[in-house]
């Protein structure tokens, strides 16, 4: 449930690209592992180290919000980078689809080789926020603090994306754009806004997600949003790409069936079991689970 | 000019200087190290060895270890006399099988190169002893523990690894817990794959027999993040001690995964956890982890020829020495020493390595039986103190 949230917060970004740009942004893994730098930076930079110990009380809520914000700070400055040195051009030249599919693998591949060279190849720690104590327990299995915060934390962001695109005329012009661009344009939708937008969001959303990775795992690496960003895209096909909803439904979907698997069959088998059953789904449901485009959400 | 011819010019002029560019890179490769070049050596007879292991890609650390021992042996030994100047040539693999034979057509045929320091891990040395057992180039690898390599061609001779097999580690490993944990019982988890399984299970299987009773294993993917149903597994074996097999970041993650589930078992783990990565991973938790290794890792706390190279180390490279560093340094001086004594052609170097006798170095005396392999089986053993490496014995000492 833990991972599912951080994979659909990560898989919101794939869905929202696809749906307005019907572009697989895989250098999207990157956005969420920069924003994991970005946080631990956050920390480094108020002198919280490995060797600090936890913080309590007010300055705890005050520190948890500041590495989430930085995270969210990084990934969608980053977003925007991309948007504007990577795909932007491209789209100006009418470029076919496959060279902004390289673009994003080379954009992913060159970042995470920059961050190696800068930062090296060994993971990096980020200090203890929050005590591993047992909150509650359902069927008798233990909810850690930092669960739930992740939990918490993740549902909200969503919540406020589901509404921001239902309710806002930021929200009207993404979805009119990924229904329907051309006819967007002559509605005087300014399409380039919307699409500076959308990479913003979802880097905003990888950034948070980021944020509170580093809280619940704790460390960070180069390569290390490359698992995650692949579990967010088959998370986000689970649930439909291009469907902000289907994108929730499936991170939470796959990060149960991830712990059910290990569970049931071995932590080897978790991956077997949970894409077997992601292949299961596809065959009967191509489209994914809700399988509905953003263009089309509903408030 | 049309927009299209000038734009085609300029693609042209991209691609040419990127060629260009490339080619001076090529060149500088061959070079390899610069302990020699361009010295203006006077009559010194010019040779080279070769490095062959990561030097980028995920297992950089561990390659960079080995390559910066070899480093240091070769400046050291080109400043001790002006007869003989070696050049290292460096062959980057990545540590993969895949990359492996690449690198081979680079070296193999390079007649100034007499032998290999490396291949660096078990997978690519396997790939490529086939040919180099045709080119008689011999090799001294620092750290390739699979056991089987010695059989992978018949007859062979080319074959040498500087510290013992990964079957000696787990017997070293169940020596160990029958001589420090005696009868206690033992939970193991291995990261599934043709390192961390057989080490697990040949110290099981020892271990089990020498009275350390098991109380069940599991495996997991070194690449997620958390491994729950293994540590819920752990708990609730409620074994002594649990021994996991696999590589150094998951098992940090391991390691603090436990602890922070209030397992108190002593963790033990093997040499592919003797790594930085894993005291970062693990955290405050891994005091008192047990790092088990075959390589004698210099550290602070070493003495005699050991600590010289820890010091001399730290003053070239501004780093402590890591795993493997030690083995490296000793496998190009061997090879150093054999062409100096006027083996100068890849038979005589081959037939100077498989006559070596003995060779005292500074991680242990190296002698090697007939099929390459160490003599000496000495497994040593590291704990975790003040968030570093301590040596803590060794299986001669136990």
């Amino acid at each position: 449930m833990t991972l599912g949230a951080i994979y659909a917060l990560i898989a919101l970004g794939y869905t929202l690209v696809y749906g307005v740009l019907r572009l697989i942004n895989f250098a999207h893994s990157e956005v969420f592992m920069v924003g994991a730098f970005g946080s631990l930076f956050a920390l480094h930079a108020i002198g919280f180290d490995t060797a600090h110990a936890p913080p309590h009380g007010l300055v705890l809520v005050g520190v948890l919000v500041l590495v989430v914000l930085a995270g969210m700070i990084a990934s969608g400055v980053l977003a925007v980078v991309l948007e504007r040195l990577a795909y932007r051009p491209l789209r100006k030249r009418g470029a076919p689809r496959l060279a902004f599919l390289i673009t994003a693998i080379g954009a992913s591949l060159l970042l995470q080789e920059l961050f190696a060279l800068r930062y090296g190849r060994n993971a990096l720690a980020f200090p203890r926020l929050l005590a591993r104590s047992t909150a509650f327990k359902i069927f008798g299995a233990p909810v850690q603090v930092p669960q739930i915060v992740v939990v918490a934390s993740a549902i909200g962001m969503m919540l406020a994306l589901d509404r921001f695109v239902a309710n806002t005329k930021l929200g009207r012009g993404i979805r009119a754009t990924a229904q329907d661009p051309e006819t967007a344009q002559l509605m005087g939708v300014n399409i380039n806004r919307i699409i500076v937008v959308t990479f913003i969001l979802g880097g905003v959303l990888a950034g948070g997600a980021a944020g509170l990775y580093g809280i619940y795992v704790e460390t960070i690496r180069y390569n290390g949003g490359f698992i995650y960003g692949i579990k967010a895209f088959t998370a986000a096909v689970l649930g439909g790409i291009g469907n902000v909803r289907g994108a929730l439904l499936g991170g939470f979907a796959l990060g149960l069936l991830e712990n059910y698997g290990a569970t049931v069959l071995g932590g080897e088998w978790k991956d077997v079991f949970a894409f077997t059953i992601l292949v299961v789904v596809l065959m009967f449901r191509p489209t994914g689970l809700l399988g509905e485009q953003l263009g089309r959400s509903r408030a | 000019m049309s927009r299209s011819i000038r734009s085609s010019w300029r693609l042209f002029a991209v691609i040419l200087s990127l060629a260009l560019v490339s080619t001076a890179c090529g060149s500088d490769d061959d070079g390899g190290n610069n302990a020699d070049d361009g010295d203006g050596g006077g009559n010194a007879k010019k040779y080279s060895i070769a490095y062959v292991g990561p030097k980028t890609g995920d297992a950089a650390n561990l390659g960079i270890n080995i390559l910066y021992g070899a480093q240091l042996a070769v400046k050291q030994f080109n400043a001790s006399q002006s007869d003989v100047k070696i050049t290292l040539k460096e062959f980057d693999t990545q540590g993969a099988a895949a990359q492996a034979p690449a690198q081979l057509a680079l070296y193999k045929d390079d007649a100034s190169i007499l032998g290999i320091v490396g291949p660096a891990f078990s997978a690519e040395t396997k790939a490529v002893i086939p040919e180099l057992q045709k080119a008689g180039l011999v090799m001294i690898s620092s750290s390739a523990t699979n056991a089987d390599l010695p059989n992978v061609v018949n007859p062979e001779t080319i074959f040498h690894r500087a510290l013992p097999d990964d079957k000696a580690q787990g017997a070293g490993i169940a020596q160990f817990l029958k001589e420090k944990h005696a009868g206690k019982s033992v939970y193991y988890i291995d990261n599934g794959d043709d390192y961390g399984k057989p080490l697990a299970d040949g110290v099981r299987a020892v271990a089990t027999a020498n009275g350390n009773p098991s109380k069940g294993n599991t495996s997991i993917n070194e690449k997620d993040d958390l491994f729950s149903a293994a540590v819920n597994a752990a708990q609730a074996a409620k074994s002594d001690v649990i021994f996991y097999g696999g590589y150094y970041a998951a098992a940090g993650k391991l390691s603090k995964q436990l602890s922070d589930k209030g397992v108190t078992a002593t963790f033990i783990t093997g040499d592919g956890s003797l790594d930085p990565g894993f005291l970062t991973n693990a955290g405050a938790g891994a005091e008192g982890n047990i790092v088990s290794c075959p390589c004698n890792l210099a550290t602070e706390s070493s003495t005699g020829a050991l600590k010289t190279f820890t010091n001399d180390y730290k003053a070239e490279f501004t780093k402590d020495p890591g795993t493997y560093s030690s083995e490296a340094f000793d496998a190009a001086n061997i090879l150093m020493k054999g062409i100096k004594a006027g083996n100068t052609t890849r038979p005589k170097l081959l037939a100077y390595v498989e006559g070596l006798g003995t060779y005292d170095g500074i991680s242990k005396t190296i002698a090697f039986e007939d099929n390459g392999n160490l003599k000496a089986t000495t497994v040593y053993f590291f704990v975790v103190k003040n968030g570093k490496f301590a040596p803590l014995t060794n299986t001669d000492e136990l």
